[in-house]
């Protein structure tokens, strides 16, 4: 019920974008900012690399929105920019990404001050080396897997929009998520 | 109730259960297969370590600037746009001359072909007309004066 308000407010918030309601695309903006960068940051490993992309998909959001229709759920077009130039970006700096480390210009790691109440510095270096193994696994994933697993996990997508995303079937997608868990359970088994 | 782990077209029940995305009547019955199901709680246990190992995968700060990078790069494109549009015009410019000569090409091979469709009405052509008229009644005229001094030629020769 709540979603099915949130998507009808959105893509409302878009049509006012279209009619050149500025006030409206901030207030997208604003409440997509956070969703975007993340999943792009969990994508790619990359702070800047991550802002820069999302940078790009806000853009094509207001330079589509003459055309915006609201044929589907305006998250899931908005994940669908997101992915695709993610997934662009994972193809063609593949090779270039190899030499340098992951998260390289990322400066000191994310830390929020609920997290950060760790006694001590043991912990806290332990917190360090699983999150590395968590990103490890989730980078070693197929593209478009990982890409499911953060809709379904970070975002908390249906399937149904994932499929539409990664343009497959639901089925397709249900598939690719049991074998992407079925992969980073094995791998970080050892975390027990 | 049909083990999921089995039956791979059930297996997101188990993705679902271990995301509290299933509903309590759906729950109450996959609970009640774990219970029996060596295979289901593993996966259930699996997961929730899985789950939870995710979890601490924060989200990233946001830089602060990142509406203003944003506002910015629009503004620059919308500029960029109104630059591309007069590059645009005025490279096609060259041409102009060559599609005006063109047009007036045609527009002349047009009306020589169909002279009556499109009727001179010049004030030169007005003159002209006016002085052919008059011409052709002078002519009349002259024709009329011409056939008197015949008739009256006639008459004194049969008198």
């Amino acid at each position: 019920m709540g979603a099915a308000v949130a998507l009808e407010y959105d893509a409302e918030l878009m049509l006012r974008v279209k009619e050149g309601d500025g006030a409206s695309f901030a207030v997208l903006l604003d409440k997509y900012r956070g969703p975007v960068i993340h999943f792009l940051y969990r994508m790619v490993q990359n702070r800047s690399i991550a802002e820069e992309l999302a940078q790009e998909v806000f853009l094509r959001v207001y330079r589509s929105r003459a055309t915006y229709e609201p044929a589907a759920k305006f998250t899931t077009w908005l994940f669908r920019i997101a992915t695709h130039l993610a997934l662009n970006w994972l193809r063609d700096g593949r090779h270039e990404k190899g030499q340098e480390q992951l998260d390289a210009n990322a400066g000191p790691l994310p830390m929020r001050e609920v997290a950060d109440r760790r006694p001590t510095i043991e912990h806290a270096l332990l917190y360090q080396a699983k999150l590395e193994e968590v990103r490890q696994a989730v980078a070693a994933l197929p593209d478009k897997q990982r890409a499911a697993v953060l809709m379904h996990k970070y975002e908390e997508m249906e399937y149904s929009q994932i499929a539409r995303v990664l343009n497959c079937s639901e089925s397709a997608v249900k598939s690719l998520l049991f074998r992407a868990y079925e992969t980073l359970r094995g791998r970080l088994a050892h975390m027990a | 109730m049909t083990c999921p782990i089995e039956t791979r077209e059930n297996a997101e029940l188990l993705l679902d259960y271990c995301a509290r995305k299933l509903d309590a009547e759906t729950t109450r019955l996959l609970e009640r297969h774990m219970q029996g199901c060596p295979a289901c709680r593993e996966f259930r246990a699996g997961q929730k370590l899985l789950w939870d190992a995710l979890d601490a995968w924060e989200a990233m700060p946001v830089s602060g600037d990142f509406n203003r990078r944003l506002y910015r790069r629009i503004e620059e494109e919308s500029r960029a746009g109104w630059r591309q549009r007069l590059m645009a015009w005025a490279s096609w410019r060259p041409a102009l001359p060559v599609a005006a000569a063109a047009c007036l090409v045609l527009a002349g091979s047009f009306i020589l072909r169909n002279p009556a469709v499109v009727p001179d009405v010049s004030p030169e052509a007005v003159v002209t007309e006016v002085e052919q008229v008059e011409r052709t009644l002078d002519d009349l005229e002259m024709l009329r004066q011409l056939n008197l001094v015949a008739r009256v030629e006639d008459s004194s020769r049969t008198m």
